[in-house]
């Protein structure tokens, strides 16, 4: 026996180490992808290549904030620069032009503009083409843009210049004052820098913003007083929800452990059973953090958040186990028992395997670890509990009174179960009757703040980057395929735009043709000869005479040789972050290219119900083209979760309710246990829902949880009920009673006070299981008291 | 300004003549184009080239419309600030917003209201840079002419001739 107990200590500690090891060791993880489907419709991969996506989850949105409108223009330009010197990021922008990148650019353009140009084609080089592009260039001197054409009238008389310039027109930009980007609302400058580091490299998505704002902090006393700094965007979410998971996680660990603490003490009233009942927990915690680890390679904060109530589910296995092993010693215990801690286990279990199985992969991992942690805490109580104290925890602590006090109330609310019952189908009539409160959003399960949402969208606004509502999603094997599957989707919407249903529409191919475009525009650049000839005839009679335009003839013919140009080619320049947000490479090799062309609606058509099918009509029989409609789809990304979840919530309930039945082998008796269980969980839900929130996913997992715990508390009192009616009570029994009755108690102080520390949580997701778990927990252990009834008998 | 604050719509045709020094030698380009100016309060612009060729350029609000040869492009006014400078000059005037025409320019009146000057110069001396000066022309409430003096000696003048409504 003492060789067997050594063995059960060395075999645990052993496993123990091994899992701190890989805890230790394990990624930690916070973003939101988490909570996305693993198996999309085409709509939602698109969404999600949207949130994932290196160029969009790159971005900085900046703010500067306060003082006078020229101090923010001066901060605006010197903080631009010396983020660009920082090399910490791909471009920044501020609405400055003809800086070095820009000129660059301008130049690369210019040379391959008869390749780039939307006008170029054969007719554009015969006489008439080419007297309408030369008349148009004229009709621009004279203004300021004329300013830009002049230097380079006579190297492009046909202005292929402006008519590139003119097809990357934003629809709409942002304001420029002082020569920099401004709100049109607020007193505030605007600019985007785009990180070199990757989205999900959070760690340096960190270091890039510390480093946005360590040059604010040197620059603002330079450009004027007053001057506050505003940041955000993917990677400023990203890191801030980290850090506030985190701190939650830490906050929450800290204070359950502390109310442990207390409880403990108030329950043995000395410190060694508190290292005892801490064994199951950490054991626990760790099994939990493993498991998730290895089965899905990452771990999320949520997780990790949601996990610290499993301390105090796990810690009731010691404290039933301690306070019951007193009297019966540990065979005694796992004789008398020990079946109801595995029946109590097994419906934690049912409950949570419905989770472990969800398509979504946060959802999955909370059952994972719930699944993992239970077990390794029940074993822990099981095996090595008993070899450490084999007769329980010799501490009284508080548990006489408590004991005592159990029994009066338990003894007096059986006189409640009337009221109790009509209270608990009056709340299921009322919940009938009012409108569904599962109106939760994806949205809601995210930590970051309302504010930070305004500040985001309000930077947003300013910038004319408002997220799109509609997209035009194009998927192709390669990049010049789905450049050119963008420009034969361009041509049916521009006659959208015609009709007046569309404002317009932003597409990679306006930045960048596609190689066969290009190719064609080539193949129809004339020779010298046929040129000048044409142009000789063009401008007969002009205010331009040909003899002046030998560089224009020569330029075409260095173009005629000119290589196509390539998204390769533009990289690093001021047009990259734009357009690697529009032509998204795939992440891996294989995977198709995807155009992103976002459409304007005019208002009159966004309000007409008959514009969408005309949308999709037009754009019908494209290849792998689809339109994608943003928050639709993101409801029904969240409508399909809420579904999935409602299922798994009822199969778990209903695993619940068969474990019970096996177990009780009485219809009365299952009646009896089920009862509480239904009543609390339909009061909770009266009582959220008349708090007029919207419920979400995580509602509906704490109410599978209300089952799962609530169950151990109805097993109980029907383990009283009908133990009692059999044996006549001695004193021993009636000590033992007492005690199972303090231990109840404890075990659920301690699960409502680790839920009710959760529902003062931060973090949406986490407060919404702690707000419904902490009272439904509570009111499962009074339903239970008062619907099962046990007989009274002296002593108790 | 006040009695310019109360006009409510107009038409006109405009002539535009404008002289454009290519280079160092030669006499300027002269280019010359007409066609109809319309504005009606409190925010829409348009001005329709008709001749040489058809152009329309069409301000609402701050939406900037420039159509072309069957093409159009919109954009937002404010984010071309070029743009800004010749289309307030003109709208500012028309609608008598002193605020605006003082937040942009430094604005000098001169004459009386039979036959007023107002000279704008833009405060912005990166848009001094390309466009150095306007000089609004008028009698009473209606605008007559638009002088526009670019930084490179390039000029435009715009006669206005009012439509009877």
């Amino acid at each position: 026996m003492r060789r067997a107990a050594a063995w059960t200590l060395a075999i645990w500690l052993a496993l123990m180490a091994l899992a701190g090891l890989i805890a230790a060791r394990a990624s930690y993880v916070a973003d939101l992808s988490a909570f996305l489907p693993s198996a999309p419709t085409p709509g939602q991969r698109v969404l999600m290549e949207q949130l994932r996506n290196g160029a969009t989850a790159r971005v900085l949105l900046i703010g500067v904030r306060g003082g006078e409108p020229a101090a923010r223009a001066e901060a605006s330009r010197r903080l631009a620069a010396r983020l660009r010197e920082s090399g910490a990021f791909d471009a920044v922008h501020n609405g400055e032009t003809g800086g070095p990148q820009q000129q660059a650019l301008g130049r690369l353009l210019f040379e391959r503009r008869y390749l780039l140009s939307p006008a170029v084609d054969a007719a554009r080089f015969q006489p008439e083409g080419l007297r309408a592009g030369i008349d148009e260039t004229l009709s621009l001197l004279g203004t300021p843009a004329g300013a830009m054409i002049k230097p380079i009238l006579m190297r492009d008389p046909t202005g292929e210049t402006v008519r590139m310039a003119e097809a990357m027109l934003p629809a709409v930009a942002p304001r420029v004052e002082d020569g920099v980007w401004v709100s049109r609302r607020e007193p505030r400058a605007l600019l985007v820098a785009t990180t070199r580091a990757d989205g999900d490299d959070l760690d340096a998505q960190a270091a890039a913003q510390q480093q946005v704002r360590a040059a604010f902090a040197a620059v603002a006393p330079q450009a004027g007083p007053g001057l506050q700094l505003e940041l955000s965007g993917p990677g400023v979410f990203a890191v801030e929800s980290r850090a506030l998971i985190h701190a939650e996680v830490d906050r929450l660990a800290k204070a359950g452990g502390a109310v442990m603490l207390v409880l403990l003490l108030i329950a043995f009233g000395r410190p060694q059973a508190l290292l005892l009942a801490a064994l199951p927990v950490g054991a626990g915690v760790l099994a939990g953090i493993v498991a998730v680890d290895l089965l899905t390679g990452t771990v999320h904060g949520l997780t990790l958040g949601f996990g610290t109530t499993l301390i105090g589910e796990a810690v009731d296995y010691g404290i039933y186990y301690l306070i019951q092993a007193r009297a019966l010693g540990a065979a005694g215990w796992r004789r008398q028992h020990w079946p109801t801690v595995r029946l109590g286990l097994l419906t934690s279990l049912a409950g949570f395997a419905a989770l472990a199985f969800s398509g979504f992969a946060g959802l999955a991992q909370l059952g994972l670890f719930s699944i993992s942690g239970l077990v390794a805490a029940t074993l822990t109580t099981r095996f090595v509990l008993p070899v450490l104290a084999p007769q329980g925890s010799p501490g009284l602590g508080l548990r006489g009174p408590l004991g005592r006090a159990t029994g009066r109330i338990a003894g007096a609310l059986p006189r409640l179960a009337r009221p109790l019952a009509l209270l608990a189908a009056g709340a299921a009539l009322w919940l009938a009757l009012q409108p569904s409160p599962w109106r939760g959003t994806l949205a809601a399960l995210s930590p970051v703040p309302a504010e930070a949402m305004a500040l985001d969208a309000s930077l947003r606004e300013d910038l004319g980057a408002a997220e799109a509502g509609v997209l035009v999603a194009i998927e192709a094997p390669d990049e010049a395929q789905a450049l050119q599957r963008a420009e034969q989707a361009g041509a049916r919407l521009e006659a959208l735009v015609q009709a007046g249903v569309l404002a317009g529409y932003d597409s990679p191919a306006q930045r960048l043709p596609s190689p066969s475009a290009q190719l064609a525009r080539r193949a129809a650049l004339p020779e010298a000869a046929a040129l000048r000839q044409a142009l000789a005839q063009a401008t007969a009679g002009g205010p331009l005479p040909a003899g002046s335009l030998q560089a224009f003839v020569d330029d075409v013919q260095a173009q005629r040789r000119a290589p196509v140009l390539t998204r390769a080619d533009l990289a690093g320049t001021p047009l990259a972050s734009a357009l690697d947000a529009q032509l998204v490479a795939p992440r891996q090799t294989g995977a198709p290219w995807t155009a992103l062309l976002s459409l304007r609606m005019t208002p009159a058509a966004a309000a007409d119900p008959a514009a969408a099918p005309r949308l999709d009509q037009a754009l019908a029989g494209l290849p792998d083209t689809r339109v994608v409609r943003i928050q639709p789809e993101l409801d029904a990304i969240y409508a399909g979760y809420l579904t999935q979840a409602r299922w798994q919530a009822g199969l778990g309930a209903l695993a619940v309710v068969a474990l019970l039945a096996w177990h009780l082998r009485s219809g009365r008796r299952l009646a009896r246990v089920l009862w509480p269980l239904a009543a609390s969980g339909v009061l909770v839900l009266a009582g959220l829902t008349a708090s007029g929130q919207p419920l979400g996913v995580l509602h509906l997992v704490g109410l599978l949880l209300v089952v799962a715990v609530g169950s151990n508390y109805a097993l109980f009192f029907d383990h009283l009920a009908a133990t009692s009616g059999t044996a006549p009570a001695d004193g021993d029994d009636a000590q033992a009673e007492t005690d199972l009755l303090a231990s109840l108690l404890m075990a659920n102080l301690t699960t409502v006070a680790s839920f009710a520390l959760l529902a003062t949580a931060q973090v949406p997701a986490l407060a919404a299981v702690g707000q419904t778990v902490a009272p439904g927990a509570l009111l499962a252990l009074l339903l239970s008291a008062a619907f099962v009834r046990v007989p009274r008998r002296a002593g108790v | 300004m006040a009695r310019l604050a109360q006009v409510r719509a107009g038409e006109a045709t405009f002539v535009e003549r404008r002289e454009v020094f290519q280079n160092e030698r030669g006499s300027p380009l002269a280019l010359e184009s007409s066609g109809r100016l319309s504005f009606a309060a409190p925010d829409t612009f348009v001005r329709e080239t008709l001749r040489p060729r058809q152009e329309r350029l069409a301000v609402q609000g701050n939406q900037l419309t420039m159509s072309q040869g069957g093409r159009s492009r919109t954009t937002t006014l404010d984010s071309v600030p070029e743009a800004v400078v010749i289309v307030e000059a003109i709208r500012g005037t028309l609608t008598g917003n002193r605020e605006l025409l003082e937040r942009l320019f430094v604005p000098r009146l001169s004459g009386e209201a039979a036959r007023w000057t107002l000279e704008l110069v833009p405060r912005d001396a990166r848009l001094r840079g390309q466009v150095a000066q306007l000089r609004i022309l008028g009698a009473q409430a209606q605008l007559r002419e638009v002088q526009m003096t670019m930084s490179d000696g390039d000029r435009t003048q715009l006669r206005i001739e009012p439509v009877a409504p």
